[in-house]
């Protein structure tokens, strides 16, 4: 699986780079999330379950 | 978003009289909550002239990102619509209260001059100097055994860090403290109401000599980015820019001073807990902190005005029609939060509104969260027994604004000083941010303060 943040979505909470800070990363000026490139590793999966959960702008999502 | 036409009273059929200025609504807050929640997550309420209530978290999350059709602005002199910004009663003062009661693009640009200063990157730098002050904070009542955890410890700590990033000399935390703090729980009829005054005209002057200094003699901060900061291609009269300012200021303060109290207080009344927290800290301390924000949610709510006829979240709306969005009961849903009356210091799936939501998302967020978690620490590595006395303990009669404390007292074992105290540190971490120019914005310095 893969996973991304919508731009157009993501306020800059956080939340998902606290809980899984090797699958995003937050931009130095606005602090709004990205997605790594690339499948998550295996044993991230429940850690970038965790962050789609936590997300209060619903901004992350799965690409199969 | 076709809409039927209804009367009125068909559009209002769902009401509760809501009035979270009283003090019955502190008190039976879970109650009301959980009424409303069950029986009208979106309510009109007959208070305060008649305004639309939402706390269903699905209901507040959809309204608080419909910007098209809710809007923040205030505008006291008539110019656009005369909306009445983000307060329910609107405060009856001449001026907007910053970019909060703004609409994009206004809003936007401001936030767009601001970010590189409050961003995570930005805020990470500032980590040696709170745990400084936080440090000395300590020092001053370390050796007897009592403290008072508002005065001498959640009212500093923010203060002193939110005058550093705006570039006002650190030693004057203490002229902003005292109004910003009792602004929001002195009634109107207070004997205190005239010191209070004289306190708010002392902070004011400050703030507009800081302006004008920082005009004629340039120095790093958030003063310095919006004194230059070309906001839709001019440059903002300083009113506005005073506004600004009380916004960082007052949403810099209080707010984080309100979180560390309230979890303080429930870590003394939970002992397990609170060892358990300081054990497991690496893996607790994220989770724990997202949930005392969830539970206690210092800032309750935020007011919006309908700008256009509409139907969200189910509701038809009516433009001109206030709405009070609350992220305090929001946050109570039992459909998001499992048991949300209860605290769970690794809760999971924790999407709370305690900072807000969509465009207008807590700009200080990554500061809150920062400082509130260097003063838990801190306390709880030098202070680990310490007992807060009920009595003493002061809440705030009402949560219409803030859902804060005055006073929290409590004992602890004595311990050593370590360091300089809370003056000297002052003045030290004082000499660190002009020279190493640690207000600059995260574009021009990266790296963290250096203590040497």
């Amino acid at each position: 699986m893969k996973v991304h943040v919508d731009p157009e979505r993501c306020q800059g909470h956080t939340l998902c780079a606290m809980i899984a800070p090797d699958l995003f990363t937050l931009d130095d000026v606005d602090g709004h999330s990205s997605a790594i490139d690339g499948e998550v590793p295996a044993d991230l999966e429940a850690k970038a379950a965790e962050a789609i959960r936590s997300c209060p702008e619903q901004a992350i999502s799965v690409i199969p | 978003m076709s809409t039927e036409p209804v009367t009125d009273d068909e559009r209002k059929q769902n009401r509760y009289h809501f009035d979270r200025h009283t003090p019955e609504y502190r008190e039976q807050f879970t109650e009301v909550t959980a009424e409303m929640l069950d029986k009208c997550p979106v309510a009109w309420s007959d208070t305060y002239g008649g305004h639309w209530v939402a706390a269903g978290h699905s209901e507040v999350f959809e309204l608080a990102r419909s910007a098209d059709y809710l809007s923040n602005d205030h505008d006291p002199a008539n110019e656009r619509r005369g909306y009445k910004g983000i307060s329910i009663p609107s405060p009856d003062v001449g001026f907007r209260g910053g970019f909060l009661e703004m609409d994009p693009p206004e809003q936007r640009y401001y936030r767009q001059a601001l970010n590189p200063y409050l961003s995570p990157a930005a805020v990470a730098r500032w980590t040696p100097l709170v745990d400084e002050i936080v440090r000395a904070s300590l020092n001053e009542k370390i050796e007897t055994g009592q403290i008072d955890f508002v005065d001498d410890l959640a009212n500093i700590v923010p203060a002193v860090l939110t005058l550093g990033m705006l570039g006002v000399p650190l030693k004057n935390w203490d002229i902003y403290v005292e109004p910003i703090h009792a602004s929001v729980y002195t009634p109107p009829n207070s004997p205190d109401m005239p010191r209070l005054q004289a306190s708010r005209l002392a902070m004011r002057e400050d703030m507009m000599g800081q302006l004008a200094d920082i005009r004629a003699n340039p120095r790093p901060g958030l003063i310095h980015a919006l004194a230059t900061a070309e906001i839709n291609g001019t440059m903002p009269p300083d009113f506005e820019l005073l506004g600004i300012i009380a916004l960082l200021i007052g949403g810099g303060f209080d707010t984080t001073t309100a979180l560390t109290a309230h979890a303080l207080e429930w870590l003394s009344e939970h002992p397990d807990q609170r060892e358990r927290l300081s054990a497991e800290r690496d893996t607790l301390l994220n989770p724990a902190t997202e949930e005392f924000l969830r539970y206690f949610t210092p800032a309750p709510g935020d007011g919006r005005t309908i700008s256009a006829d509409c139907e969200l979240a189910g509701q038809q709306f009516k433009e001109g029609e206030r709405i009070w969005l609350s992220w305090a009961m929001s946050n109570r849903d039992p459909a998001v939060f499992p048991n949300p009356n209860e605290v769970d210091l690794a809760r999971t799936g924790n999407r709370h509104h305690s900072f807000g939501l969509g465009l207008h998302r807590c700009i200080g967020s990554n500061v809150a969260r920062m400082v509130f978690k260097r003063m838990v620490t801190a306390v709880l590595d030098r202070m680990p027994d310490y007992v807060c006395d009920p009595a003493g303990a002061e809440h705030y009669q009402t949560i219409g604004i803030i859902q804060g404390m005055k006073h929290l007292p409590a004992t602890f074992t004595p311990g050593p000083r370590i360091g300089d105290g809370l003056e000297e540190t002052i003045a030290l971490m004082q000499v660190l941010v002009d020279e190493q120019r640690l207000a600059d914005p995260v574009t021009v310095r990266k790296d963290a303060a250096d203590l040497k």
